[in-house]
């Protein structure tokens, strides 16, 4: 018997285990089914610790769209508080990072999977478009980052320098051109990136270029990459697949997911069982538990700067589609009540974007998981980037106080005249329900209309921080006269809807961060420099193995 | 010290009745007697035998005997627990025998790996606890048993929660990866599971009562039989086994009340509302504080009551009871044991409890002259509750404020309405919310042995381990106040896991002479398999049932997985003894894993010891001093192999889409991994002095573990972080560490006169580790804590350091004054002193009453640089006090464990005394530092302020959050000592005279009470100084985050045997 089982075990199949809930490596990168297997991750669960906080906490609260004087993971970047302690700043950098590096591994297994040469370029594409995206958010915060194409070597030697914010922008543009070239004319899925989504980021792209030099304040953005950003917004907006909404507040309805203003979103599934994996906003946003139906509702102080609610023109149908104020009527929330009837408060406007309701109202909602997706770029912003473009290389910017201290405005002096930004710039307006006038807008017309447009978006922070490529002093005034150290009571009136300060009450003080350049570039997670010393040093150049991409607009 | 001489009784009768024919005598005469104690209680079945026969007999009810033997012949009197005698006849008729306890521990038998040796022939350091150790504490879990009672082993409970898990560690922490965890070995079966972490441990499926001893082997020799899963040590557990004789049944029971050992002392409402009012008002310089609003409920706290007292709402003694059956039996063929436990522990905290079913039953049978074979069997069901700590409701209740009601009027749960800072209701969640789980567990283990000529023998044995878990979870619709939650999620899983090992050993016993050999070698086979199912569903229409047939089918989830590994391995044992003077054991092991890649799946584990019996030499034979004086020396590698499956070869992990199925790299592979070695020395030495009056057992070794397993930590641009979608960072050999240490046990009878016995045992451990090379980036790893938004670094390892030390910042004071701000440097300049970094003397940022922390690296500047260790969790060393006294029937313990010199971080207190917050807060919150002018009619400026009132080490409270984060920071003040000293038992037991009981057929009865946890004496401000581990990782040691505290336990139980 002991010689029996000897022999048995003798068999070395004893200690090969199987294993039935992952994919090993040798069975993977085979077909073009693998491809798209291997893609589809790539709008959803890498991005969600970017999307959870730090998606309208940086761009909003930061921007100062958004305040949240409980919630810890607004107020830090309201208040230019954060540090490198800060958790959404960490999870959003960890997430920009899992973006990048699940991006490099499908490129590399593409590049050697066995499946045919030719349809490998087109997931290639795919894959690069998010790392672009991933790695314009990560030099739009931290300014030198880490640039690397293949974990694996990171992996057994993770002390490597950063690189500059230009060879960061410089490897952006080379992934999204790329992007650019060899993805489909229209996507291959519903809700799949295609050539015009990497058009349209690299609108967003060039124009932020075209502002970055060494000195901050030279005043002055390249005319090549100002050239080029009309010629890519152009390629988007002549194509006419593409169109705004007729109706702005449609956007924000899970049942438009990829409408055809969209050009790239994150797309949440519905009905996930694994963290990570949905659509958390709505849990952030709701003001209350009646309108999600569940005790996922922590928005009750998550309201609006009265800043923003101020440079709305009457009529505007943006702001009810943004903002919940006293009295509005939204029948698409609880519906089952007849709709809702917002009477939380009149001291707060709270949120309504990203608010879809309960189960009830959309049978896709479930428990803390509202599957509508989140707009990464849409083709207003497209008409915005052209007609930023389109202001010139020469902008000075002043940034101006209003004399009650509730309103700061920025290049109101400077004027373009441009007939095709004027007509993108109008249709931008038209589309919100209001009548422009004359042929030209200032830069500040379109700094509101942007601030206003993509609000609640993520967006109004990456302005600025663009702006202050190369106008840092103005914006740095614009911020200082924003007073993020006052809060200002407000009461609204429901009959003529308007927001105006009580001046029963008193203006309260808070501590918030010096307004100082160093507010343009976030703090790297401590552990990242705890761990690798030569993050915070100088970049070194990175080098580039390939040439970039040049007849992208040959034809 | 009853142990397990059983398994010898049926083999020897085994051999009395097979090799020594019955030979005729002449001149037979009856001799009759009484066997009695030195108590003179009569011993009834002591066994009577002609030595040298088969012929015998047992005593009966009043300890009588009779026998016929030769008028020249020798018998022996012997019983369990006692020492034999050996008496001859010479002619006698009539002889009265008492016989004397065994206190002589040196033969007792102590189960080691895949076989029993004598306490006397061990080479290694093995320690033992018995049953009667079990029996005299109330114990609901094994892990419990061995705290404080056995040198070198720490064991701290994680959570006072019923049916919550310890942290054990033997020797000091040899691993860096999560598990540190001893290996348990119950009837010689390597159960598959640690003892879990947190609410979760799977030795709670054990009942403690069928426990005859633990046997903890803790040098590398004694384990490397163990081989790759012996680094942490291994503990063997003797159940119960049946034994020839009469058969016995034994009721053992108690019921007992759980109380909360300690309260916090909490603001009630008045002075939750008085401190809510000051800071909506305005401070010392009549400007608003700007902290919260002013509440309209709160314009005469003197008029308001006591409020809600979270604590007691929370907290409530609590019932507990336990009752166990068993009979045991046989004859001198077959032996048989069987039983049934039942044990229910409510929670001290709402939302809590544990109730446990056992039964069991082991059969052995001498089949054949040659053949033995056996059986035995352990089923356990338990069920726990977990509400409370799945939902961090300690936390809740301790910062729920005191003006929010836990019910309303019409006796539904109530909540906050306020929409500014919400905190739930946590005594209406615990109580409503469906959390639990059901486990059921079945061991069932076969073996057949063969003697195949004398001294050689074969063993066969086959085990099973198969266990489900199910867990149920409801979340009912609710509305506590402003606290809606109209969606009622169902939530179900299943695990179901399966081990099987086969062992096969060959075993060869002989004495030749002076020389005795023991050798043995063997085979073994083990497969564990797990598989889990998960479902949810949400959209019930009611709260009533809740299965999830009754959700809505279109709102269903559901997941499933499974894995499993195996081990394969060869090992064999040399014991060689030389006239019982000169003991020597090798073992070698090999050892394969399907955890690693096929090139680094094999592993050797070798060992060696001797031993020297120094009282056996002839010049000590005869000592009237020294009875036993031995020298141990060992050396042996040991291996540790936990690792996730997979950590060697690539997978990709799926993730849904909304086109479908997709796959995303789930790790980074290292196909170079290998196992983890640990190398130890020991030497030992034991002595035995005044008839073993006094035993002194004391061990020092030395450890070195290299080729450390670590999940490698790297920074998160390589993809590899916490957050969802990231690859698992690679797992590495990455360094070595070491652990030093002395262990001490000592057992003396300090009074044995006249029937009055006092005993008394003591044990101290003292562990010393460090870290020697750590091949990582930064040869760093930190341990974070999240809190909201907020990571904090807790813990640092590094090399040439104690593993998981705590590290922060030092407040090294309090800015008092102006000039505080300031100093002169060692030139004599003015220098301001080092303030956070962003912040300057300002009453938004830094201002008089704020903290000043130290600037290590001394650039004038308060930043993470400026951190440093600031404690260690390991105790400077750890001890046990144990007294039994005992007279008439009368018994008394008194049990005292300790612990000296560890730190502790009280976190909770650093959020309750946080005088700014938003939530209850301790009353020690209110002793800030108060501000005041020193001249009032100047400016606000701070040379015109100082502190006019509060406790000399408090900060001021500050409007700033800035400022409140800098002070509130994790600093060395929420370090604190964790030294203590508990009373961990005391126990009182009568046990009624045998004269009073026979008649009734009662064999023994004693009635005890038991007070456990009765005191604790420590410095720490928390409700608990014995943390555990959190998550058991040992670098994560000693972090009280309102951890559930152990309660105190008094109960009134009963053993009857008849």
């Amino acid at each position: 018997m002991l010689i029996a089982s000897l022999l048995f075990t003798g068999c070395s199949d004893f200690l090969d285990s199987t294993d039935n809930s992952n994919i090993a490596g040798d069975n993977f990168y085979l077909t073009e089914e693998d491809c798209k297997a291997a893609t589809a991750p790539l709008y959803s669960k890498v991005w969600f610790h970017f999307n959870d906080k730090f998606y309208y906490g940086m761009g909003d609260g930061r921007g100062y769209n958004l305040r949240a004087p409980y919630s810890d993971y607004i107020y830090p970047f309201t208040d230019l508080n954060e540090s490198g302690l800060t958790g959404p700043l960490v999870q959003a950098w960890e997430s920009f990072y899992i973006v990048v590096q699940q991006a490099n591994k499908v490129i590399n297994g593409i590049n050697s999977g066995s499946m045919s040469e030719s349809v490998k370029p087109q997931y290639i594409a795919e894959a690069r478009f998010m790392r672009g995206v991933s790695y314009y958010y990560l030099t739009m915060l931290w300014g030198n980052i880490i640039l690397n194409e293949n974990s694996d070597e990171l992996v057994n030697n993770p002390i490597v320098a950063p690189s500059s914010i230009s060879d960061a922008f410089e490897f952006v543009m080379r992934d999204l051109e790329y992007a650019a070239k060899y993805l489909p004319e229209t996507s291959y899925a519903t809700g799949r990136v295609n050539k015009y989504s990497a058009f349209a980021m690299l609108s967003r792209v060039y124009l932020t270029y075209a502002g970055y030099s060494d000195n901050p304040n030279s005043g002055s953005r390249n005319a090549e990459y100002l050239e080029l950003t009309k010629k890519a917004a152009m390629k988007v907006i002549e194509n006419k697949s593409f169109g705004l909404m007729s109706n702005y507040a449609d956007l924000f309805k899970i049942e438009n997911n990829n409408n055809n203003e969209t050009l790239f979103a994150l797309q949440w599934v519905t009905n996930s069982t694994t963290y990570g994996e949905s659509n958390t906003i709505q849990n952030y946003f709701a003001y209350g538990s009646d309108v999600t139906g569940t005790d996922r509702a922590w928005g009750g102080a998550t309201v609006a700067q009265p800043n923003v609610i101020w440079e709305y023109e009457q009529g505007d149908t943006r702001r009810k589609a943004t903002w919940m104020a006293y009295g509005d009527y939204y029948p698409e929330l609880m519906s089952d009540k007849g709709g809702l009837t917002f009477e939380y408060s009149q001291t707060q406007l709270n949120c309504k974007k990203y608010v879809c309701g309960s189960s009830k109202d959309n049978a896709s909602i479930t428990y803390g998981n509202t599957p509508i997706n989140t707009y990464m770029i849409r083709l207003a912003e497209v008409y915005l980037n052209y007609a930023e473009a389109a202001f010139g290389t020469n902008i000075s910017l002043t940034a101006t106080k209003s004399e009650d201290d509730t309103k700061v405005t920025l290049g109101t002096n400077v004027t373009c005249n441009d007939p095709i930004a004027f007509e993108l710039y109008k249709a931008i307006r038209t589309r919100a329900g209001l009548s422009t006038n004359g042929t030209s807008f200032t830069f500040d017309d379109l700094r509101r209309e942007r601030r206003l447009e993509l609000c609640l978006e993520g967006q109004y922070w990456y302005d600025m921080v663009r702006w202050a490529y190369y106008q840092q002093q103005a914006v740095l005034n614009y911020i200082t006269g924003q007073k993020r150290n006052t809060n200002i009571p407000v009461l609204w009136d429901e009959t003529t809807k308007t927001l105006s300060e009580d001046t029963s009450k008193d203006r309260t003080q808070r501590s918030v961060g010096d307004v100082q350049t160093k507010i343009f570039r976030l703090p790297y997670p401590e552990s990242e420099t705890v761990q690798n010393p030569l993050l915070k040093g100088d970049p070194i150049p990175y080098t580039f193995t390939e040439n970039r991409i040049t007849d992208l607009f040959n034809e | 010290m009853k142990c397990t001489i059983y398994y010898f009784k049926p083999l020897g009768l085994l051999f009395f009745l097979c090799l020594i024919p019955l030979w005729a005598f002449t001149q037979n005469i009856t001799v009759k007697g009484v066997v009695k104690d030195v108590m003179g209680e009569p011993i009834i079945g002591a066994s009577v035998m002609q030595k040298g026969t088969s012929n015998g007999i047992i005593t009966d009810l009043n300890g009588s005997f009779s026998l016929n033997v030769p008028a020249n012949a020798t018998i022996a009197i012997s019983f369990v627990g006692y020492k034999t005698q050996e008496i001859p006849v010479s002619g006698k008729a009539q002889l009265n025998v008492t016989l004397k306890e065994d206190t002589e521990m040196l033969d007792e038998v102590v189960v080691v790996g895949y076989g029993q040796m004598k306490r006397s022939d061990l080479t290694g350091s093995v320690v033992s606890v018995n049953s009667d150790a079990i029996k005299k504490s109330v114990i609901t879990s094994v892990d419990q048993i061995l705290q404080g009672r056995a040198a070198g082993v720490q064991v701290q409970a994680n959570t006072g929660m019923p049916g919550g898990s310890s942290s054990i560690r033997i020797r000091g922490i040899n691993s860096l990866n999560a598990s540190n965890e001893p290996i348990f070995v119950i009837d010689g079966v390597i159960i598959d599971s640690s003892t879990g972490s947190g609410s979760d441990n799977a030795l709670a499926s054990i009942n403690p009562s069928d426990i005859v001893s633990m046997d903890v082997l803790k040098d590398a020799s004694a384990t490397a039989i163990y081989g790759a899963r012996a680094a942490n040590g291994v503990i063997m557990i003797t159940t119960k086994r049946g034994e020839s004789g009469t058969a016995n049944i034994t009721y053992d029971g108690y019921v007992g009340w759980q109380e909360m050992p300690k309260k916090l002392d909490m603001m009630n409402l008045r002075e939750y509302a008085e401190h809510r009012n000051v800071r909506s008002g305005k401070d010392y310089a009549g400007q608003d504080w700007g902290i919260v609003n002013k509440d309209n409920n709160f314009v005469r706290p003197d008029l308001l009551g006591e409020g809600t007292d979270w604590q007691d709402e929370m907290f409530s003694k609590a019932f507990m009871t336990s009752h166990n059956l068993s009979a045991t039996g046989g004859n001198d063929k077959n032996s048989y044991a069987m039983g049934a436990g039942y044990l229910q522990q409510d929670g001290i905290a709402v939302g809590s409890g544990f109730r446990r079913l056992n039964l069991r039953g082991t059969f052995d049978s001498q089949v054949k002259s040659y053949l033995k074979m056996g059986i035995n069997f352990a089923f356990s069901e338990s069920k726990q509750k977990l509400t409370i700590s799945d939902e961090s409701l300690i936390r809740t209740a301790l910062m729920q404020s005191p003006n929010v009601a836990v019910r309303n009027a019409d006796g539904t749960y109530d909540g906050p309405d306020t929409d500014e800072w919400t905190q739930t209701n946590p005594v209406g969640l615990a109580m409503i919310n469906d959390n639990r789980n059901e486990k059921m567990n079945i061991r069932a283990n076969t073996y057949a042995e063969a003697t195949l000529t004398k001294g050689l023998t074969f063993k066969t044995e086959l085990s099973f381990d198969y266990g489900i878990t199910n867990t149920y979870k409801f979340d009912p619709s609710y509305e506590f106040g402003a606290i809606v939650n109209e969606t009622r999620t169902g939530t179900y899983s299943k695990t179901y896991n399966k081990y099987w090992s086969w062992r096969n050993i060959v075993n060869y016993n002989r004495t030749f002479g002076i020389h005795n050999i023991n050798a043995m070698i063997g085979q073994e086979m083990q497969k564990s398999k797990w598989e889990y199912l998960y479902g949810s569903r949400t959209g019930y229409l009611s709260n009533a049932a809740t299965d999830l047939v009754l959700g809505d089918a279109s709102k269903a989830t559901n997941n499933g997985n499974s894995g499993e590994s195996s081990i394969l391995s060869y090992f064999g044992r040399l014991f060689y003894s030389y006239n019982d003077k000169y003991l020597l054991t090798f073992t070698l092991r090999r050892d394969g894993s399907s955890k690693f890649y096929k090139d680094n799946r094999w592993g050797w584990f070798p060992s060696a010891a001797l031993a020297w019996k120094i009282s056996n030499e002839s010049f000590l034979k005869d000592n009237s001093v020294i009875n036993n004086l031995k020298l141990r020396l060992g050396w042996g590698a040991v291996g540790n192999q936990n690792v996730v499956n997979n950590a060697y070869r690539a997978i990709y992990s799926s993730v849904p889409t909304t086109w479908g199925t997709g796959l995303l790299a789930g790790n980074t592979p290292n196909p170079d991994l290998k196992w983890e070695t640990t190398y130890s020395s020991n030497l030992g030495i034991d002595l035995n002095l005044f008839q073993n009056r006094i035993e002194l057992i004391a061990d020092i070794y030395y450890k070195k573990t290299k080729d450390l397993l670590l999940q490698v930590p790297l920074p998160a641009y390589v993809g590899t972080s916490s957050s969802p979608g990231a690859t698992a960072a690679p797992w590495k050999n990455i360094g070595s560490l070491e652990n030093k240490g002395i262990e001490l046990t000592l057992n003396t009878v300090n009074i044995d006169k006249r029937g009055f016995q006092w005993r008394s045992n003591f044990v101290f451990s003292m562990n010393r580790n460090k870290v020697k090379e750590m091949d990582t980036p930064t040869s760093l790893i930190d341990k974070t804590n999240q809190t909201g938004s907020t990571i904090t670094i807790l813990t640092r390892t590094a090399v040439g350091q104690p593993i998981g030390q705590f590290y922060g910042y030092k407040v090294i004071g309090r800015f008092e004054k102006a000039t505080d701000f300031y100093y002169k440097n060692t030139n004599g300049e003015v220098t301001p002193v080092a303030l956070p970094e962003g912040m300057s003397i300002a009453k938004n940022s830094m201002w008089i009453g704020d903290y000043i922390f130290e600037d290590i690296n001394k650039d004038g500047v308060i930043n993470e640089e400026d951190r440093s260790y600031i404690g260690n969790p390991e105790p400077d060393f750890t001890f046990g006090i144990g007294n039994n006294l005992s007279y008439k029937g009368f018994d008394l313990g008194i049990y005292l464990s300790g612990s000296v010199g560890n730190e502790v971080v009280n976190w909770g207190r650093r959020e309750l005394e946080d005088s700014h917050a938003n939530n209850n807060l301790l009353k020690s919150a209110l002793n800030y530092a108060q501000l005041g002018l020193i001249d009032p009619n100047g400016p606000d400026d701070y040379r015109n302020v100082q502190i006019i009132a509060g406790d000399k080490y408090a900060c001021r409270m500050a409007g700033s959050t800035k400022t409140n984060e800098s002070n509130y920071r994790f600093s060395n003040l929420y370090v604190e000592d964790g030294s203590y000293l508990r009373i961990q038992s005391i126990s009182l037991g009568y046990t009624f005279p045998r004269k009073w009981m026979q008649p009734l057929g009662i064999q023994n009865l004693r009635v005890y009470c038991n007070l456990q946890n009765v005191y604790t004496f420590t410095k720490y401000n928390g409700m608990d100084p014995e943390i555990g581990s959190a998550n058991q990782d040992a670098l994560l040691t000693g972090f009280d985050n309102y951890r559930y505290p152990s309660p105190r336990i008094y109960t009134f139980g009963l053993n009857l045997t008849f």
